[in-house]
């Protein structure tokens, strides 16, 4: 790999050795767009134009498996008109709604705990291992425990406690939330450790010394500084639990068809690709609506202020 | 109050992943309590199943495969991001990020429309292209905090002593930024090993192990589903503290050569 021709040309004088201070100045970031352009190369190769390929296939048509080139709105006309596409996004944007609201407030308190009361890194190392800890195998983990036949089910009927398993337990929107939320809690409780680290307890005892309460310290100091890792934390849990397809798939029984499951199953079983590429743009646009919508009630709520006070 | 919290906070975690671990040591194929005794019987089954032994093998050479195009591709990046400055460092570090803030579904489908359009079959090749687009920016992420810190000025120094570029690079970079790649590298087989939200799109005929616990969950629930669960959290969970430990070992040893030079 080439990196730069750096050989520089020798140059006496005063005025000459501000044209070297700049000729290398340029150099370095020259040879930083060389360095950037292997990486960039791959990833306009591979996600680029994979996702306008994407936006451009959801205007074709399709019969199993094959698409024709075209340019038509039918795919969308045709997701939207059907009831099953609402029903499922509905039950797409509770999961994400639940899951990011659950996780982001569970997590809030432990992310305080790690921040401000103990200098130790473990209780952080120890979520990050279990986030890393396979998506799958905690799905898994719950449908053994939930199950009809899971721990729970069969240990209550052993001791004699019900005679039936408890149904709503498993294939429930209780148990793809409390899973969603398992699998999200590490990445969100990441996310408000590294937003609550930017807020020096100087201004939490500063607020305290003038006389503040706990509460309005929380509401008045903290939020407004942290309401950019708060709400990166709730869009991107939001984002990841609202397109799943596997949690659903496999704890949500069958009326728990979310979006993201109809979009994969068009890729996987159906095999209409440009309806499910159309449909990928319309969740795409929803979760973007959805975000502007959490600025907008932050902002009426006055919970974002337009700057950081801490830079 | 918020100790006894955080405590259950620990709890709620691990719980669930300790009770499958039980049971895959479990004596009786149900998973209730009170427990019958150990055994080890589900994970011979495992182990002498061929379906294990070739997804397993598969995954391995896919996490192999990623990792090392991740750390090429990602060694780049974090070079490139040392030099760069202003909006274009902004939009170049932004670009590697992206394809991590879309979900893996997006990225599944993107790719299966792209390399059927381009005609390439679907393989182990195109598993490790799809593993590589979700790898590559947590790669970079983890690895661009601690060279932000990086002198480059080391460089030119090696530059003015009268080294070529690549041997400012192989003999002064590389041995001060060596063990952050090397713990990033680790991370990326780790993630490899998991990743089965893009894998169930990009695969043609080949399983890797999450894609085997998926299709077994879909069949029937077995206790060999534990031991090969706690198989993989057992193999990503090592991987994930050898990485920790490479990457703290080593700032732990920066930290006290300062302490010493500051003496």
């Amino acid at each position: 790999m080439n990196i730069v021709n750096n050989s520089e040309p020798i140059i006496l004088g005063s005025q000459a050795s501000h044209t070297r201070q700049r000729g290398k100045i340029d150099k370095k970031i020259l040879s930083g767009y060389w360095l950037a352009s292997p990486p960039l190369f791959f990833l306009v190769v591979f996600f680029l134009i994979p996702s306008v390929m994407l936006l451009v296939a959801s205007f074709w048509t399709s019969k199993t498996f094959s698409m024709t080139p075209a340019a038509t709105l039918a795919n969308y006309a045709r997701a939207l008109s059907a009831s099953g596409f609402y029903d499922s996004l509905w039950i797409a944007l509770q999961n994400g709604f639940w899951t990011a609201l659950l996780s982001t407030v569970i997590s809030a308190p432990v992310a305080y705990y790690i921040v401000y009361r103990t200098r130790s890194n473990a209780v952080l190392y120890l979520a990050l291992v279990s986030w890393f800890s396979s998506y799958l195998v905690r799905v898994y983990a719950w449908r053994s425990i939930l199950g009809t036949n899971g721990v729970i089910n069969s240990t209550l009927m052993h001791l004699g406690l019900v005679d039936q398993p408890l149904e709503w337990l498993v294939f429930s929107k209780f148990a793809v939330v409390l899973t969603l939320v398992h699998i999200m809690l590490p990445f969100t409780l990441l996310l408000l450790v590294s937003g609550l680290r930017d807020i020096k307890k100087d201004y939490l005892e500063a607020s305290a010394d003038l006389g503040a309460s706990g509460a309005t310290t929380l509401w008045r100091v903290i939020m407004p500084m942290a309401h950019k890792s708060i709400v990166s934390s709730f869009m991107f849990t939001f984002v990841l639990a609202a397109s799943d397809y596997v949690t659903p798939q496999l704890l949500g029984g069958r009326d728990a068809m979310t979006t993201g499951l109809v979009i994969a199953n068009q890729f996987r079983s159906v095999g209409n690709w440009p309806l499910g590429a159309a449909m990928a743009y319309l969740l795409l646009c929803v979760f973007m609506l959805v975000y502007a919508l959490l600025l907008g009630v932050l902002r009426a709520a006055n919970l974002a202020p337009g700057k950081r006070y801490h830079d | 109050m918020i100790r006894l919290f955080t405590y259950l906070y620990m709890f709620f975690l691990y719980a669930p992943i300790a009770i499958i671990a039980l049971f895959s040591f479990h004596a009786s194929a149900s998973l209730s309590f009170p427990f019958e005794g150990f055994s080890t019987q589900w994970y011979e089954a495992l182990f002498h199943s061929s379906d294990f032994m070739t997804a397993l093998t598969n995954s391995a050479i896919v996490a192999a495969g990623s990792a090392i195009l991740t750390t090429l591709l990602g060694t780049f990046s974090a070079l490139a991001l040392m030099r760069m400055k202003g909006r274009i460092k902004t939009a170049f570090a932004f670009m590697n990020f992206a394809p991590i803030a879309l979900p893996g579904l997006f990225l599944g489908i993107a790719l299966v429309i792209f390399f059927s359009l381009i005609g390439l079959p679907r393989s182990l090749l195109t598993v490790i292209i799809g593993h590589t687009l979700f790898t590559f920016p947590f790669f970079v992420e983890s690895v661009r905090s601690r060279l932000e810190y990086f002198d480059l000025s080391f460089e030119e120094a090696a530059r003015d002593l009268g080294a070529s570029p690549l041997q400012a690079f192989w003999r002064v970079t590389l041995p001060i930024i060596g063990p952050t790649i090397a713990g990033a590298a680790i991370l990326a087989v780790a993630l490899s090993m998991d990743e089965f939200l893009i894998t169930v799109f990009v695969t043609g005929s080949d399983t890797t192990l999450p894609l085997m616990i998926l299709s077994m969950m879909r069949r029937a629930v077995s206790p060999t589903i534990n031991a090969a669960s706690v198989f993989m959290l057992v193999v990503t969970i090592a991987i994930i503290v050898i990485a920790g430990l490479v990457m703290t070992l080593r700032r732990r040893r920066l930290e006290l050569e300062r302490a010493e030079t500051a003496e």
